[in-house]
């Protein structure tokens, strides 16, 4: 019989793919088993911060190939806080990718933060949690989580604050930041709207004389807004992202969470 | 595992293994008769191919179409139908293209697999029909049409990926039929291709029943596409429909439009002077000879080219 | 059958008919023969003050180390057998730059002390069935100075793995003497260099020898510098502002 994985492993491609089947079963030479353990689940993540609040997004599509595996499989956990809904956490996690890896560094890092609590009797900040989760992710250096993260929250005097991750750890903080499937299609568009890249005060002069847009912190609504737009025109063009849009967003009161409906195409 | 259907062998078809989804090509080291006449369902072919597969043979690899099309005869005609959506990989390439091509005026043909190709392979058919049917002096015929892809597909190998639906009425009736990239063949009274035949196939398979009318075909076959859009990634946007009878041919673009985008919540127009203006230059009316031919094209007619859709 | 009350002298896991752990409060008595150690914390910061216990003329006084850093913002005084201190505070050390290292952020006092008092408990089996690491519990007590984000601080840790925080505390051979005279002079509105004067005047008392500034050792942890043993000619000015000397 083939390799127990071979039949069973989903392909990431559309279709199926019998490629890798056995070429000489019976020849008696070294026979080559590949096992790869990762899929990509598709979608999109974004996160946006501003002066007292910070927004992450992502779609709450599943997919594999050209299946649709779930039209609600969240991709956006509250860490810390109190029961199984983790009320009154101050922290959210994005990931995406394999949502198999996203749901464990979701479960470690929520562990980890709750341990915090009992070993050192305070809230961990976000910048402390930050750095917990660089260190997981590196942890796995050669068997990453196969995932894209961003953390979000409110830094130490309050203001929004934004971590965003590649799969071994590298971090940074950031003011936005979009991840996953469509980022590619959603990153210029925050480059454009958020921190107004190659953009000239309209009212500054002629030519050479003109002076930069000086990007600052949006007000609550207009984010709130450029997010919904960023998801309703990935939909538009990247066939993994769509079914739902779920949005937390951080302040100091805590964490809101709202759901809209996406285009299910 | 690949399930393998078998089938009666008709006399202009070649004798084909058809694994599970579309339809592409063993060409096995040997073919066993199949001459059973034990009653209910033959598993030989299913068997030969576990042998073949064991000893080494590859599995054909189906190509991905990212479409739904469909096809359904019924009391009076034949309908077939597509979804809108065209891809390069993940990407959206045209959110409203036509898989629906045109033949002959009562023979069309939906196209899934790679653009091109169907849209090439299409229109050479339709050219050389046209001609055969001047040297005849009769209608053409479905059959023909088939017969012609297939013929031409089949010096290809599989390597022209158009996967088609062929349908159209002709003296000797409504027909249906299929034809895949490697140039096997199938007639039958509802057929479906692309990445989304299986989700369209499920509509047909629950609700299909003999003697249709018109607006029950068109129903089904709409209700089968739509199928397609939701639940297959490769599919998505709008319905088209195709409705031919010996009398006419409709075209139904866009007969179901599900998936219109809503209102975007923000204004994303530039202010003038956002981007710098480093360097201009002034020319006038009078110079403009200087740097174009005028050439006069008489009464305006030629040249109007087709409006590109855009967003609102 | 002979049970002699001694025989509970022996397993360090044991407890005596009468609920007792014998090695564990003998551990406690080898702390009041050590030299003396007293810490003060005032709202600024905390002072920590040593005795040397000069046994001897040819020794040189500044290899007498019972005052050590843990961290910046963290030190401490012992008192008891000080081989013993050396792994406590290598522990703390490791655990405060492991906390710096994954956290981006400094160990607090509380958890540091609290990781020390962890160690001092693994003369028994871990919790979570870690086999015993040591034959006996450590014969040192630790003040444990700090400052952090909840401000000033100054805990006392037993070998017996309890902790206490106080606002003055004296341990070793005078503590006695020294924790009543604390207890007077103590109050909330303390200055710094109040509580260096404190410390030194409390260990005068308590020290069998004549205070000098080569026999005592002071250390404290502000905010603005730190974690700070004092230099010599610090230790000298210090010295000098003692009535009496």
């Amino acid at each position: 019989m083939a390799s127990l994985f071979q039949q069973s492993m989903p392909s990431t491609g559309p279709g199926y793919s019998f490629a890798s089947a056995p070429t000489h079963h019976s020849s008696s030479g070294p026979r080559q088993h590949a096992f790869y353990p990762y899929t990509d689940n598709g979608g999109s993540t974004l996160g946006i911060s501003g002066a007292t609040f910070t927004i992450l997004a992502g779609d709450t599509r599943s997919t594999s190939g050209y299946n649709i595996n779930s039209r609600y499989a969240p991709k956006l956990f509250r860490i810390g806080g109190d029961g199984p809904e983790n009320e009154g956490a101050r922290i959210v996690l994005s990931v995406v990718g394999f949502a198999a890896d996203g749901n464990a560094l979701k479960e470690r890092l929520d562990t980890m933060v709750k341990m915090y609590r009992y070993q050192h009797g305070k809230e961990i900040s976000v910048h402390a949690c930050a750095q917990r989760l660089s260190h997981i992710l590196y942890g796995k250096r050669f068997f990453p989580y196969y995932v894209t993260a961003i953390l979000g929250g409110l830094d130490d005097e309050g203001k929004g604050a934004l971590y965003s991750y590649d799969p071994v750890g590298s971090y940074e903080r950031e003011q936005c930041r979009a991840a996953g499937a469509a980022s590619s299609l959603i990153m210029p568009f925050l480059d454009n709207q958020v921190n107004l890249k190659n953009q000239y005060d309209p009212a500054s002069g002629e030519g050479l004389e003109k002076v930069m847009r000086v990007p600052e912190p949006l007000p609550q609504e207009t984010v709130e807004q450029l997010v919904r737009d960023a998801f309703t025109s990935a939909v538009e063009r990247h066939i993994e992202v769509g079914d739902g849009l779920q949005m937390m967003i951080i302040t100091k009161e805590g964490v809101q969470e709202t759901f809209t409906p996406l285009k299910k195409d | 595992m690949v399930g393998v259907r078998f089938k009666e062998v008709e006399k202009r078809d070649q004798a084909v293994i058809t694994t599970g989804h579309s339809t592409p090509h063993l060409t096995p080291p040997y073919t066993p008769p199949i001459t059973t006449t034990m009653p209910g369902f033959d598993f030989s072919n299913h068997n030969r191919n576990l042998a073949l597969h064991s000893r080494g043979v590859p599995l054909p690899k189906a190509t991905s179409t990212g479409t739904t099309i469909v096809g359904c005869l019924y009391d009076g005609g034949v309908v077939i139908a597509a979804d809108t959506r065209a891809t390069s990989g993940p990407i959206v390439a045209d959110k409203n293209c036509e898989k629906l091509h045109y033949i002959s005026p009562q023979i069309w043909c939906a196209g899934a697999g790679t653009a091109a190709d169907t849209e090439f392979t299409t229109a050479l058919i339709s050219s050389n029909l046209e001609l055969h049917a001047l040297s005849t002096g009769r209608k053409p015929r479905v059959v023909t049409v088939m017969t012609m892809l297939k013929q031409h597909l089949f010096r290809y190998q599989g390597h022209i990926g158009a996967y088609l639906v062929v349908a159209g009425c002709d003296p000797t009736g409504a027909h249906l039929f299929t034809v895949h990239a490697h140039g096997s063949t199938d007639k039958l009274p509802y057929v479906t291709m692309g990445s989304g035949s299986l989700a369209a196939m499920s509509v047909f398979e629950t609700q299909w029943k003999n003697s249709m009318t018109r607006d029950e075909a068109v129903a089904l076959c709409a209700q089968a596409i739509q199928a397609g859009i939701f639940n297959d990634l490769g599919s998505g946007s709008n319905v088209d429909v195709c409705v031919i009878t010996k009398e006419k041919t409709e075209l139904l673009r866009n007969y179901i439009t599900p998936n219109v985008r809503e209102q975007k919540m923000r204004n994303y127009k530039f202010a003038k002077g956002t981007t710098a203006v480093l360097d201009q230059k002034v020319i006038t009316k009078e110079e403009i000879s200087k740097y174009v031919t005028v050439q006069d094209i008489g009464d305006g007619e030629t040249g109007v080219g087709e409006k590109m859709e855009v967003d609102s | 059958m002979f049970i002699a009350r001694s025989e509970y002298d022996r397993g360090i896991n044991t407890f005596s008919p009468e609920g007792r752990l014998f090695q564990v409060e003998y551990s406690l008595e080898a702390i009041k023969l050590g030299s003396t150690a007293i810490g003060v914390s005032t709202s600024s910061g905390v002072v920590l003050g040593v005795e040397k216990r000069i046994t001897s003329s040819l020794l040189e006084t500044s290899s007498v180390e019972k005052i050590v850093e843990i961290d910046r913002h963290i030190g401490c005084a012992m008192s008891g057998l000080q081989a013993d201190a050396r792994s406590m505070i290598e522990h703390a050390r490791v655990t405060s730059q492991s906390h710096e290292f994954h956290y981006n952020e400094r160990l607090g006092v509380e958890s540091c002390t609290q990781a020390i008092c962890d160690l001092a408990l693994r003369f028994g089996e871990g919790a979570e069935g870690e086999e015993s690491i040591m034959s006996r519990p450590f014969g040192v007590a630790l003040l444990i100075a700090g400052f952090d984000e909840e401000g000033p601080s100054l805990y006392h840790a037993e070998p017996s793995g309890t902790f206490y925080r106080y606002d003055a505390k004296a341990i070793g051979s005078g503590s006695e003497g020294a924790q009543a005279e604390l207890q007077n002079e103590f109050h909330k509105s303390l200055t710094l260099d109040e509580a260096e004067v404190m410390v030194l005047k409390t260990l005068k008392q308590v020290m069998e020898e004549k205070l000098d500034s080569k026999n005592v050792q002071l250390a404290s942890v502000t905010k603005e510098k730190g974690f700070r043993i004092y230099g010599d000619e610090e230790m000298e000015g210090v010295v000098g502002r003692l009535e009496g000397n």
